[in-house]
């Protein structure tokens, strides 16, 4: 049989195995890769690559980056860190009509610049911004939606647990990533605040001004965000000075997190470890995710099928932004039905060289599939964020949280649209640090 | 089945104490190689060390994140379907991820073994590793107890359907 063709069969099983029996995505990845892989080559060999592979990717010095950026993460999320940072958000734009909403974006930026996981960053910001909104008679349809796509900043704002599995992956600078990320995070947070300008200017009791305060209020309001930019700075500074590598930022991250909070009793015994056993659920699930995925990219590899597609992309008469076009509708409606960072990572062993060979850059590719697959976090019906803020506030109908959520959709599509158009926003830092 | 139930909890818990102290241990080397290396004085052998703590910290805590269904599922389509057939499916579903499982604990084993007899050794702290490759193989041979129990749960119908 056609190697190319046993692929496509493979990837057929695939889908069958995850939307069928519900077989975790990573799982799924292994199973089919070993079975493909034992196929094409033989079943001794497969059993030599699942062994390699997984004690391989467990133990890989790359990887451990990852348990210490979603420890500083939780630590940051169970601290108190972000309730400071929507204090002075609040000062600052509290007085302007929709300026709880703003604040909360502003605030989720910030967090999200220290905790890698968009689910994290809508859980903590509504926690802390959705009881405040309601005190000051915000409406719903404002404030949920508010949250839930305030949230996917977190994915692209660095330091972002996605883009470290995606340099990973892809052996890509995890540094570059990350300065790629901050430009559009910045714009896609930037868009949301225009959002919420109109729609608070179009109706004033969707969110109305809140009391103001005196400039000196403001300039003390900023001891709130002293830590978070603490964090950032040597995160980010530490990694893009060449001071630490990607893992020593994290574990230089959770220990200044556990400094400026242990002391003082911020961070309880019972969070710590709620901290702790989160991180090891997690760090664990993405593990999985990674070894199925490397597995199956072996067996991608043998069929040959990721180079047969690109050389097919390659050769048809259409622009190269058309057949984006088409991966991109594939990496939305995917990030629609499965979770953002389990479709990633099951296609950016097929997508990503194609994105390649089509002569795209790879950090501007990576960081335009991330926003993409990203919408789906806020899109049902899977649409992750928006059962986080469900479940922080049931008393909100689903239909309204969605309605919301629309609204901000068309800033998130805009912003795409602008990064396509001038991909010189996510690759001017990248290119300045060289 | 009980029995199991019990089992595979407790050792889970355990293992996820332990997994915790690996990434204690983890972070502790990290800063203390930062201070270490500013004076000169950088920890040896660092780069093998966070290699195998993280394996140990993720691969022991298998079974406690399938315990609390920490791996990501796509389940959209599986909730459209009866009771009986989505009892039917999470069993083949539990039965291939097992099987999955015993057949990489073994084979991580086996190298473990080969490791072992041949007295391989890292690279720059000259230690042997293979209990390391074994404490992998283990966490592997615990993630497929859980999904027995899960099995047995979803046969027995003690559980209500985890999809």
């Amino acid at each position: 049989m056609n190697l190319a063709l046993v692929g496509v069969i493979g990837i057929l099983l695939l889908l069958i195995v995850l939307f069928f029996l519900g077989m975790p995505v990573g799982i799924s990845m292994g199973v089919v890769g070993f079975v493909g892989f034992s196929y094409v080559i033989s079943i001794k060999a497969a059993v030599g690559m699942l062994s390699n592979d997984i004690w391989g990717t467990f133990s890989s010095y790359g990887l451990t980056v990852i348990p210490l950026f979603i420890f500083m993460g939780y630590l940051s999320f169970n601290s108190g860190i972000a309730a400071k940072l929507y204090e002075t958000a609040y000062i600052w734009f509290g007085h302007w009509r929709g300026g709880l909403a703003i604040a909360t974006i502003g605030a989720d930026e910030l967090f999200a610049a220290i905790c890698g996981s968009n689910t994290a960053t809508a859980a903590t910001m509504g926690a802390v911004a959705l009881p405040q909104m309601k005190k000051y008679n915000y409406d719903t349809r404002l404030s949920s939606g508010t949250v839930v796509t305030g949230g996917t900043l977190g994915t692209v704002m660095p330091p972002s647990v996605t883009l470290i599995i995606i340099a990973l992956q892809t052996e890509q600078s995890i540094v570059k990533l990350f300065l790629g990320g901050i430009l559009p995070a910045i714009l896609l947070g930037s868009l949301f605040v225009v959002t919420i300008s109109i729609l608070c200017r179009w109706d004033e009791k969707l969110g109305p001004a809140g009391p103001k305060t005196t400039f000196k209020e403001k300039i003390l309001s900023l001891t709130g965000i002293f830590e978070a930019v603490a964090i950032f700075l040597l995160v980010i500074g530490g990694l893009y000075t060449g001071i630490f590598t990607p893992t020593e930022a994290g574990g230089a991250g959770v220990f200044l997190i556990l400094a400026v909070t242990v002391p003082f009793g911020k961070l309880k015994w019972k969070d710590l470890m709620n901290a702790m056993s989160e991180t090891l659920k997690i760090s664990c699930m993405v593990f999985v995710l990674v070894a199925g995925a490397v597995i199956f990219g072996r067996f991608m590899a043998v069929t040959r099928l990721p180079y047969a597609l690109a050389e097919f992309a390659t050769s048809l008469p259409v622009s190269p932004y058309v057949i984006l076009a088409l991966i991109l509708m594939i990496y939305l409606i995917g990030g629609c039905i499965v979770d953002s960072l389990g479709f990633l990572v099951l296609t950016i062993p097929i997508f990503f060289p194609v994105g390649m060979a089509l002569g795209f850059d790879a950090v501007w590719f990576s960081i335009i599939i991330v926003m993409v697959t990203t919408m789906g976090a806020i899109t049902p019906p899977v649409g992750v964020n928006i059962y986080v803020v469900k479940a922080l506030a049931p008393e909100i109908p689903l239909a309204t949280i969605f309605y919301s959520v629309s609204y901000f959709l068309a800033a998130c599509v805009l912003c795409l649209v602008i990064l396509i158009i001038f991909p010189e926003i996510i690759l001017l830092i990248p290119n300045l640090v060289g | 089945m009980a029995f199991l139930d019990r089992v595979s909890r407790l050792l889970n818990h355990i293992l996820l104490v332990i997994a915790g102290l690996f990434l204690t241990a983890m972070i502790v080397i990290t800063c203390a190689n930062i201070f270490l290396r500013i004076v000169g004085a950088p920890v040896a052998g660092t780069f093998e060390l966070m290699g195998f703590f993280g394996a140990l910290a993720t691969a022991l805590a298998m079974g406690y994140t399938q315990m609390q269904r920490g791996h990501i599922a796509v389940d959209i389509f599986i909730l459209k379907f009866s009771a009986r057939t989505r009892r039917i499916l999470a069993g083949i579903n539990y039965i291939i991820s097992m099987f999955f499982f015993i057949i990489a604990g073994w084979q991580i084993t086996r190298w473990a073994m080969v490791l072992k007899e041949t007295g391989e050794l890292t690279e720059t702290l000259r230690i042997i590793f293979y209990p390391f490759v074994i404490a992998v193989a283990f966490g592997c041979f615990v993630i497929s107890l859980a999904f027995l129990v899960d099995l047995l749960k979803t046969i027995s119908h003690t559980e209500e359907l985890p999809i």
